[in-house]
């Protein structure tokens, strides 16, 4: 049995620091997907929360066999997204200042620059196709790999391949028109 | 037939996150170089740009303590459906489990053992059972408190050595060592008055105490402000012991042992702001 399944099949049995494990490996990139699906810091922080607590009450109901673990978790994310998505259609933009978390970064200019960045590359993500969207988000934001992408989003490797190839593609072409 | 550009550009992008440069994956398609190379520079910048946006530690933490609260109430739950003498059972057969299989010696010399030596799953089963056989909430949060100084220095020794991989880890046994200081007395204030999720205020974490002296877990005052004295001084040692190694450490442990000392301290500030709220109601 590999070290992820054991510590799966500890948490399902209702051990917490397997949990916290899970919880350990996954926080950073399933926010860093929910940041760059809303663009927002506020509701990122909020739905990252809501992602776990979802996946701390279905956990017992997991089934390795149907899925791997990444690709339940982000399924879970990915549901939770459209479906905060579709209670806020307006979608309003807000200000990403002091949105990312700052640790001990000595140089102002170096966190304007980050910050800048971020916006440009978050909003360039919002201007894709939703399907494309999706995929790099998966891919460039949650580090997933391709077949736990077509696991999470229920299509074929060859088509995530497509989605990936064209949303960078497409997210280029934006990303110089920007400049 | 040849291969589709899709398949190319995912082989490389799945190279270029294990660390290979752009240039090395090019050598092996040259006559698709032309075609891939903006397309691989475009993605490094994405995945650059993407691995900045980093949730805040107090977030994490915040979240940490909700799960640990939920956990802890489904447990409480179970454990409710277990017979009482279930479990004394269940403790004394693993206490002379333990020490049938590791000898007290071995769990003696187990005290200092670190993640990666063969005798660190005998130092937590001799943790664990020392907890197990601890039957007062001050009892139970002194030793938790105790552990996770450990874990601590642990880490700051795992950072000292360079072995990066099991830090985060560890910091999440700090974690969990240090919401259970609190957990019991939260549950209690559940039941009470009913489920409330208690999170850490967004500013004004707890001053950062003068230094502690040498490891003390001697009781002080009542339950919990007692622990709140002890969870001070210890967050201060922890702080210290972290801050050292982060003097000590190779270059490439600095980052993760950064981010650790971040974690921990956001994990003591949010047990110590509940523990307060506790002790104020």
């Amino acid at each position: 049995m590999s070290i992820e399944k054991d510590v799966v099949s500890r948490a399902i049995k209702g051990d917490g620091e397997a949990f916290a494990q899970l919880y350990g490996e996954h926080f950073d990139k399933i926010y860093r997907y929910v940041y760059l699906r809303l663009g927002n810091q506020a509701e990122a922080e909020d739905l990252t929360q809501e992602v776990f607590v979802k996946a701390l009450e279905a956990i017992g109901s997991y089934k390795w066999r149907s899925l791997p673990f990444a690709s339940w978790l982000f399924r879970i994310a990915h549901n939770q997204v459209i479906d905060y998505s579709r209670k806020e259609s307006k979608a309003e933009k807000v200000a990403l200042e002091n949105d990312v978390a700052s640790f001990d970064e000595p140089n102002p200019e170096v966190i304007a620059e980050r910050e800048f960045e971020i916006e440009e590359l978050v909003d360039n993500i919002k201007k894709l196709p939703p399907a494309q969207r999706e995929v790099i988000s998966l891919r460039f934001g949650a580090e997933l790999s391709i077949a736990e992408v077509a696991k999470a989003l229920g299509k074929s490797p060859g088509t995530i391949k497509a989605l990936q190839y064209n949303g960078i593609v497409a997210l280029r072409k934006i990303t110089l028109g920007e400049r | 037939m040849a291969r589709k550009v899709e398949d190319i550009l995912d082989n490389c992008l799945e190279r270029m996150f294990k660390g290979e440069s752009i240039e090395d994956c090019l050598k092996n398609y040259p006559e698709r170089a032309s075609e891939l190379e903006p397309l691989l520079k475009a993605s490094a910048a994405f995945i650059r740009k993407s691995a900045a946006i980093q949730p805040a530690p107090e977030l994490k933490a915040r979240t940490r303590s909700q799960l640990q609260e939920l956990l802890y109430a489904k447990r409480e739950k179970k454990r409710e459906k277990i017979p009482i003498w279930h479990r004394k059972w269940a403790v004394a057969m693993t206490t002379v489990l333990v020490i049938a299989f590791a000898g007290i010696g071995i769990v003696v010399a187990s005290t200092n053992a670190l993640p990666d030596e063969p005798f660190y799953p005998i130092k937590l089963a001799a943790e664990q059972v020392r907890l197990s056989l601890t039957f007062s909430d001050m009892d139970k949060g002194r030793l938790n408190i105790q552990f996770a100084e450990r874990r601590v220095e642990e880490i700051a020794e795992m950072a000292r050595q360079g072995k990066n991989d099991k830090i985060p880890v560890l910091v999440e046994q700090v974690a969990n060592h240090l919401d259970k200081v609190y957990l019991a007395e939260k549950t209690r204030e559940i039941e009470r008055k009913g489920p409330k999720v208690l999170v850490p205020p967004p500013s004004a974490p707890p001053p950062l105490p003068s230094d502690g002296g040498a490891e003390d877990y001697s009781v002080v005052g009542g339950y919990p402000e007692g622990l709140m004295i002890i969870l001070n001084e210890s967050r201060a040692r922890s702080l210290n012991t972290l801050k050292g190694a982060l003097e000590e450490a190779p270059l490439a442990a600095k980052p993760n042992l950064q981010q650790a000392i971040e974690d921990i301290k956001g994990d003591y500030d949010v047990t110590l702001f509940n523990l307060e709220r506790v002790s104020s109601q």
